[in-house]
């Protein structure tokens, strides 16, 4: 025999279960997010810092010019 | 040429001279401490001539596992793999042991003045792929076999860093020279910074060479006429070829390189020398600006560096 009242019980119980089910899932999903976001933000600071870290030869900001004299230091080899 | 208001200290580090330029004479002494402190960190984290460095105890714990570094030595070690990834392993940190075999295992002028022997045959070096360096974590493995030497970038890293913390601190322009990799940073004096280039970084003002200006970034040499010695009756330099141990043979005596940071300047000149007639080719296409000097002292330039007014030094 139908009973509406074990029905009705049974609907609500399922609801709460996908409820639960809905709020991990969603729950889990911003916890990735963060861990994923601190990872890459710690990941951009340490490979930061001048040109050195870039991932090819920086050229110069311009070539060097032609001068007349001597130098205020000499450049070679040590 | 505007050098109104420049001061300049000079002083011996690493077996070589060191000289430090600022725009502001107020700030000359602050300089020199920025500098004494952080060269004292480099020397204490990649010294191959003393048995505390964490390079020394690094070597030792080869194959062991990994290692525990400073943030300091870590940075060393990795401008060190960078300048081997950005030029295909041409400039290779993995070449300590081709270096300890030709001799060169104590300061330069202990090596010079008691020649040593050839202590066996040298080959390829280990390689830098087998130096495994967690950056974020300072923690570093070295493969059995691989011993490190960062000669070829820590100097010029060293510039920069000391040129960025004096500029930065300091608030002036500034130009520091370690042997002769040289950075600049901060505003530069109105006509720029002059550099005369030549063979040798301890060479008289009125060396042959050619003398240009530089703004910022970095100007490095390397040469295969300066730090030589005698080992095995032959005659041999500290510019190591990772594919065969040995001193590089090349068509180059001198190479100059101006890029943006000296680490950048000194890893295309050290990798010029190596690559020999397919250098000028490789600086160009990357648009470093480049002066190489062939042994019988005929000059070649790339991408922009100014027109040479004579001749090499003699060789």
């Amino acid at each position: 025999m139908y009973d509406r009242l074990l029905a009705a019980r049974e609907r609500d119980e399922g609801v709460r279960k996908v409820s639960r089910i809905t709020w991990r899932a969603g729950l889990t999903g911003v916890v990735c997010s963060a861990l994923i976001g601190v990872a890459l933000t710690h990941h951009a600071e340490s490979g930061a810092g001048h040109g050195q870290q870039s991932g090819a030869i920086v050229v110069p900001g311009q070539p060097p010019q032609p001068a007349k004299g001597s130098g205020q230091v000499t450049s070679g080899a040590s | 040429m505007t050098t109104v208001g420049v001061a300049r200290d000079a002083f011996e580090v690493f077996g070589t001279m060191a000289v430090l330029l600022v725009t502001d004479p107020r700030a000359i002494g602050e300089a020199r401490r920025i500098a004494d402190r952080e060269l004292a960190l480099v020397d204490r984290a990649c010294s191959r001539f003393r048995e505390d460095s964490e390079l020394m105890l690094l070597n030792a714990a080869a194959g062991v596992g990994p290692q525990t570094i400073s943030p300091v030595f870590t940075d060393l070690l990795a401008a060190a793999l960078r300048a081997a990834r950005l030029t295909g392993g041409d400039v290779d940190p993995t070449c300590g042991r081709a270096l300890t075999d030709l001799g060169y295992d104590r300061d330069f002028a202990q090596v010079r003045d008691a020649p040593p022997r050839l202590t066996g045959p040298v080959g390829p070096v280990p390689g830098w792929r087998r130096v495994h360096l967690d950056r974020a974590a300072h923690r570093v493995r070295l493969e059995r076999g691989v011993q490190l030497d960062l000669g070829a970038t820590a100097k010029a890293w060293a510039s920069d860093r000391c040129a960025e913390l004096i500029a930065r601190r300091a608030g002036c322009g500034v130009l520091v020279s370690l042997g002769g990799d040289i950075a600049a940073a901060g505003p530069a004096p109105e006509d720029g910074w002059r550099v005369r280039v030549t063979d040798d970084h301890a060479a008289p003002a009125s060396a042959p060479g050619q003398t240009v200006t530089v703004s910022s970034g970095g100007l490095a040499t390397s040469s295969t006429t300066v730090r030589t010695w005698k080992v095995g009756g032959r005659q041999v330099h500290h510019i190591i070829d990772p594919a065969t141990g040995e001193p590089a043979r090349s068509c180059w005596r001198t190479v100059s390189v101006a890029a943006g940071s000296c680490t950048d300047a000194n890893t295309a000149s050290t990798a010029a020398i190596i690559r020999g007639p397919a250098a000028p080719d490789w600086l160009h296409d990357i648009g470093l600006p480049a002066r190489l000097v062939r042994y019988d002292g005929s000059v070649e330039t790339t991408a922009g560096w100014p027109r040479d007014d004579g001749p090499g030094t003699a060789a």
